[in-house]
């Protein structure tokens, strides 16, 4: 009894002073399998937009005001998402439906903002090649490219390892 | 045993410090040895001479004031709050069907905040499956932009801090711009 006092004072003490951080990396560590040492994360997903029908794929729900205001849509729907970590300086590529390619060189994380080079290639020719920095974490939009059931929408973003 | 192998154990032999293989041969060599023996009583003397004069020492000290004295340095002990909880917790002897609810009123605490913390706000395009951009700041500068494209157009929308870069490549497209 003695021994089952503190016990369970301290499983509550130990449950409530673990940092809210420690179990968001955790679990991030857990779902995204092994990381790569100094490197970064790119993320890309590719939406299929189009004003057929009113699907709102629900995957995409934290987007949901993005797309509204920013595109005349009606149904949006994620038809493809890639994850890869990269070294800096390293080269990372996705395939996008409908013959698309995006090809991602993160350069430098400075002042928590990650620069790299994205080009978008439709076959051998590059549709947009730019260079830009975005926030850790942040997302960016590339639209236009056209599929036979509307038109694609790239997410791209970026998230620093450490 | 001899008394060449006795004489240096006799003092370990008094203080009680040898081992018992020892202790039995000294004690064996002392009962036949009179050299030995009173070896042995001189060490006795001795301590007592010891004793005696410590214990007379001691006695005329005067130890009258000293309680009160270390009372008075150690002065009023401040113990958190933590420690007088678990004290009080460990003093009551509660029987078991009183600790229950106790116990599990801690277990859902502790559960509770499990999940608050596990849900704490994670970078939301981390979580795989959903392309999350809702409150990241998404802020993106353009260093260049090279466009193989009929137009290209950059959009900054501020309400979501969301960047665009929107291709089209002919004409028809464009009913489709933003």
């Amino acid at each position: 009894m003695r021994l089952l006092r503190p016990l369970a004072l301290g499983t509550l003490v130990a449950a409530l002073s673990v940092p809210r951080a420690l179990f968001a990396e955790g679990l991030a560590q857990i779902t995204s399998g092994p990381t790569v040492a100094n490197a970064v994360e790119v993320h890309i997903g590719a939406v299929l937009a189009s004003n057929t029908g009113q699907e709102f794929d629900q995957r995409l729900a934290s987007m949901h005001r993005q797309f509204n205001s920013l595109f005349p849509y009606s149904s949006y729907r994620l038809v493809k998402e890639q994850r890869q970590q990269v070294p800096w300086g390293g080269r990372v590529g996705f395939d996008i439906p409908g013959g698309w390619y995006v090809v991602v060189i993160p350069k430098e994380c400075k002042d928590d903002r990650v620069s790299m080079k994205v080009m978008v290639l439709e076959g051998a020719r590059p549709i947009v090649d730019t260079v830009l920095s975005l926030r850790n974490h942040g997302t960016f939009l590339v639209g236009g490219p056209r599929d036979a059931n509307g038109v694609l929408i790239l997410s791209i973003g970026a998230d620093r390892l450490h | 045993m001899t008394c060449r192998e006795a004489s240096p154990l006799l003092p370990l032999f008094f203080d009680g410090e040898l081992d018992p293989r020892q202790m039995r041969a000294v004690a064996m060599h002392s009962t036949r040895c009179e050299n030995c023996e009173r070896e042995l009583r001189q060490l006795e003397r001795l301590q007592e001479l010891v004793s005696t004069t410590i214990y007379n020492a001691v006695d005329e000290i005067d130890f009258s004031e000293f309680p009160a004295g270390v009372v008075a340095r150690l002065g009023p002990v401040h113990r958190p709050w933590w420690k007088r909880a678990r004290r009080r917790w460990e003093d009551q002897e509660l029987p078991w069907p009183q600790l229950v609810p106790a116990f599990a009123a801690a277990a859902a605490v502790a559960i509770l905040a499990l999940f608050l913390f596990t849900r704490a706000p994670q970078p939301l395009n981390s979580q795989p499956g959903a392309s999350q951009v809702a409150t990241v700041d998404n802020t993106t500068s353009i260093d260049s932009l090279d466009a193989d494209v009929d137009s290209v157009a950059v959009l900054n929308d501020p309400e979501t801090s969301t960047t665009v870069v929107w291709v089209s490549d002919d004409a028809a497209s464009s009913e489709a711009t933003p």
